[in-house]
């Protein structure tokens, strides 16, 4: 009898120690891009976005209609019809990760710490003045009038102006205030998001832990019975993909949110029953010719570059993972107008023609257009080399070189220092999109630099309906804008675009995700809207 | 010896002076502008220039080296623009790592290095000799980069023998920080489990780092060896019959191994900058990663202190040096103190 209770409490102990052992943890191990800063007053590029997605909430959420949608606001308008004068309602009993609720004290602090440091994304607002009307209302004054003003607050996180008052540090740049709390938050939050996070070294690791009182709450509705939020991410930030394929095929990794991979890459993990991709917002490939320097001056030229180029050739085997047409707008973005040239194939008789036209056409021997692209990006290289080679069928020389990236970004400062061809790739990171794809890309007061590096500001017709997209407040009507614009803005072939690279996210076939697709960088990689199938990991393991 | 120690010190002065006027100098002309790298790919015109007045970058490059000195004396190096942090906060979040590795890897070398190169000299012309030359000629010409993917595929993927990358297994917590050795904080925090992880997180990176200076260090080794036999004292010590193990290890292996330990300090020093590609295969957080991505992001601040600690690293590896051989080297010390 005493062997049978022996033995008995041996085989629980041992069921037990197995379950400990087998039990799938409820973690998350994601790489992304480098974090650098957590504080959503500096964080500017689309990894910090990443970020400040999970462990803050901006005052409106982007839809995927276009446009944003209410979040921490709850509803806003124009006072008087006034495009300088906006007023936020907020929503109630949303609660910081302290347990403090978020009240307009501490949205008109994070506007006025926003503006007054001036970096991150705060430079499309302008002056902006914040005002308290009540507990759960704030007025926003602007220094010029804007229609698109709710739209940019997509990129407007608030911190609890408690916590940052308590933790600034003096003396510092900023008076009273001292450093503006810039250093703390740099490895600290302050936030209302889903996660909150325990610990990060800038440019190498960030963990964060699931906030359960997150406003919007954690349902399960939509999701797979066994789907659960993830509890623990630990967000780590690796660029070499031969260590990231290793690791993620050991199970070590469970979610990339870069999309670096190579095209043998990508086809193992579509292989791989373990594994999956999804596939959220793309990359515009964007070749702008410099409209300033001989010989893409001539428009004409130009227009004779984007025929010839072969666009099927560089597409080719990526096609099946969804790189493809683009134009100004990304083709899955509301409003997109497809552009010239149309179909989108290789013509050189009409590139003759357009050669033929421009004021080069006789002395086509001395002719030499420069193509830069950044140093150590194959992809890039790949374009240049194709259009290199179609060009040399119409007697053009095209030189290829690739400059590392400090070097090729700062020739881009001004017209005459840029070459005549430069690549980049944009994606959606700034708010609101539409506006980040034309009115900054080609109006005189754009964002210049490597944004406006076709340099062309002539067209007075086009730079008058810029100005009134951001005049008008009704959404529709905007678009109808957008759409009148792309055609025209391609009449003066100022880029032509070879494909949309799309980010595909690998991961493990036991995280399931993103509830919502939007074009844009952020609600994506905003880990509520992801889920993990623990019953399927320990199946895995 | 202290007046020796004394003098070299100063001369380190004096050529990290030097260094860090050309190195200052030369990250300033390197194209690219800090101030936009800092303020990232949305600031408008207006904060870029902001910035610009904020780094005095507008200022003549004498002025920008004053206030550069100037705050070096008081112990700051400036703030990274890439980091946004304080640089000695991330020189000593970022040596450590490297530090402990090159250690591992350099011991390694030194072990396995000396004994095949004293059985290839001792052994000269047999077949252990040829295998000897042969490892070491793949050794010095097969990159770091690749041995390490080479082992990380082999040992951690296929084989599953060694852990795969970083300090730590990603899910770990990491001891509490104090010294930044991972193996000695674990130790400290009475982690016995995790230095061990630590260590062997450290094989395949270490090995990867090791191979090349293993076979730099063998063959001079070995050729030390092979000199020093036919030198005449050695002949009167075997003529008196000396066990071959005394004759080795007591009178050939000193004399012999002084190449190798010069050799062995500058690659310590090398291998703190150079660790680059080896540190992005394994994902190890270390600072020859952070100098790449420095100089990557025009992080002026941050590339001048790099420059700097590589080169105080060499300065105070090669005094190291200069002492371990005046003990292996009698005359070398006799001659040192007569000066």
């Amino acid at each position: 009898m005493k062997t049978g209770y022996l033995i008995g409490i041996v085989m629980l102990l041992v069921i037990g120690f197995c379950g400990l052992v087998w039990a799938a943890e409820n973690v998350a191990v994601i790489n992304g891009y480098p974090v650098i800063t957590a504080d959503p007053a500096i964080a500017s590029d689309w990894y910090d976005t990443e970020a400040m997605y999970n462990l803050y909430s901006p005052l409106v959420y982007p839809s995927p209609e276009g446009g944003v949608r209410a979040h921490l606001a709850t509803s806003w308008e124009a006072v008087d019809g006034d495009f300088t004068h906006w007023r936020f309602t907020l929503q109630q009993g949303v609660k910081f990760h302290s347990g403090n609720e978020l009240t307009a004290e501490d949205v008109a602090f994070s506007m006025t710490r926003f503006i007054t440091m001036g970096r991150g994304n705060s430079g499309p607002l302008g002056h902006v003045t914040a005002t308290v009307v009540d507990r759960y209302t704030v007025d926003f004054l602007l220094d010029k009038p804007s229609a698109l003003f709710p739209d940019t607050l997509a990129l407007f996180f608030p911190v609890e102006k408690a916590l940052v008052v308590a933790n600034v540090k003096t003396p510092g740049n900023y008076g009273d205030f001292g450093d503006y709390c810039e250093d703390w938050l740099a490895t600290h939050d302050a936030g209302t998001g889903p996660y909150m996070m325990t610990n990060h070294i800038p440019g190498q690791r960030l963990d964060a832990t699931r906030f359960v009182d997150y406003f919007e709450g954690w349902s399960n509705e939509g999701w797979g019975p066994d789907e659960v939020p993830i509890e623990r991410l630990i967000l780590i930030m690796e660029t070499d993909y031969t260590t990231l394929m290793t690791l993620l095929r050991s199970g070590g990794l469970d979610l990339e949110i870069n999309g670096g991979w190579t095209l043998p890459q990508l086809q193992q993990i579509q292989n791989d029953v373990n594994l999956g991709l999804a596939s959220v917002w793309a990359q515009n490939v964007t070749v702008w010719m410099n409209s300033k320097v001989p010989p893409t001056d001539d428009e004409h030229f130009r227009k004779a570059i984007l025929y010839a180029y072969d666009y099927d050739s560089v597409v080719g085997p990526w096609e099946e993972f969804g790189n493809g047409e683009t134009g100004i707008f990304l083709p899955n973005m509301p409003g997109y107008v497809p552009i010239e040239p149309q179909p989108r194939k290789q013509n050189l008789e009409k590139a003759r023609e357009e050669l033929a036209l421009s004021k080069y056409a006789d002395n086509l021997d001395d002719v030499k257009a420069v193509f830069h692209f950044c140093g150590g990006l194959d992809f890039e290289e790949d374009v240049g080399l194709q259009l290199q080679a179609d060009m040399a069928q119409l007697g053009v020389t095209v030189e290829v070189v690739g400059p590392p990236w400090p070097e090729y970004s700062a020739e881009c400062s001004t017209p005459e220092t840029t070459p005549n061809m430069t690549i980049f790739l944009f994606a959606p990171q700034a708010a609101p999109t539409h506006d980040y794809y034309t009115y900054a890309m080609f109006h005189p007061n754009g964002l210049g630099w490597i944004f406006e590096a076709h340099w062309f500001f002539e067209d007075s017709q086009i730079i008058n309906m810029l100005d009134s997209t951001r005049a008008e407040s009704n959404t529709y009507a905007r678009m109808l804008t957008y759409e009148l614009l792309q055609p025209l803005i391609a009449e003066h072939a100022l880029a032509f675009y070879p494909y949309q690279k799309p980010t595909l996210f690998a991961h493990q076939a036991y995280i399931a995700g993103p509830k919502e697709t939007i074009v844009f960088v952020g609600p994506s990689e905003n880990m509520h809207n992801w889920r993990i199938n623990l019953t399927l990991k320990e199946e895995l393991r | 010896m202290l007046t020796f120690i004394g003098k070299r010190l100063f001369q380190s002065l004096f050529v990290l002076f030097g260094l860090s006027v050309l190195i200052f100098f030369i990250a300033r002309v390197m194209p690219g502008d800090p101030a936009r790298a800092a303020l990232g790919h949305l600031a408008t015109k207006e904060q870029v220039e902001r910035v610009r007045e904020e780094m005095h970058l507008n200022d003549p490059f004498p002025v920008q080296y004053y206030y550069w000195l100037r705050n070096l004396l008081r112990g700051d190096l400036g703030k990274s623009s890439y980091t946004r942090r304080p640089v000695t906060t991330d020189l000593i979040q970022y040596i450590p790592a490297t530090f402990e590795l090159i250690l591992f890897a350099t011991l390694i070398s030194a072990i396995v290095g000396q004994v095949t190169g004293v059985l290839a000299g001792y052994f000269r012309n047999s077949w252990l000799d040829g295998l000897s030359r042969l490892v070491s000629y793949l050794g010095i010409a097969t990159p770091s980069f690749v041995v390490a993917i080479f082992l990380l595929f082999i040992f951690s993927q296929v084989l599953k023998l060694a852990p795969g990358v970083g300090r730590l297994p990603i899910i770990m917590t990491p001891p509490p920080r104090i010294t930044g050795f991972m193996t000695l904080d674990s130790l400290i925090a009475g982690r016995l489990d995790l230095a061990l992880t630590a260590l062997k997180h450290m094989i395949l990176p270490a090995i990867s780092l090791a191979v090349i200076h293993i076979a730099q260090e063998g063959r001079i080794t070995r050729t030390s060896i092979v000199e020093n036999m036919q030198k005449d004292y050695i002949t009167v010590h075997k003529v008196h019959g000396i066990r071959t193990s005394r004759l080795v290890f007591k009178y050939l292996l000193k004399p012999s191994i002084i190449p190798t330990v010069t050799v062995m300090g500058l690659d310590f020093a090398f291998l703190m900058s150079n660790a680059f590609l080896v540190e992005m295969v394994y994902m190890w957080p270390g600072f020859s990663r952070y100098a790449v991505t420095a100089m990557l992001n025009k992080d002026l601040n941050a590339i001048v202190a790099v420059v700097l600690v590589i080169g105080l690293t060499f300065a105070m590896v090669n005094l190291l040096v200069d002492i371990i051989i005046m003990f292996l080297d009698p005359t070398i010390r006799l001659r040192t103190e007569g000066s």
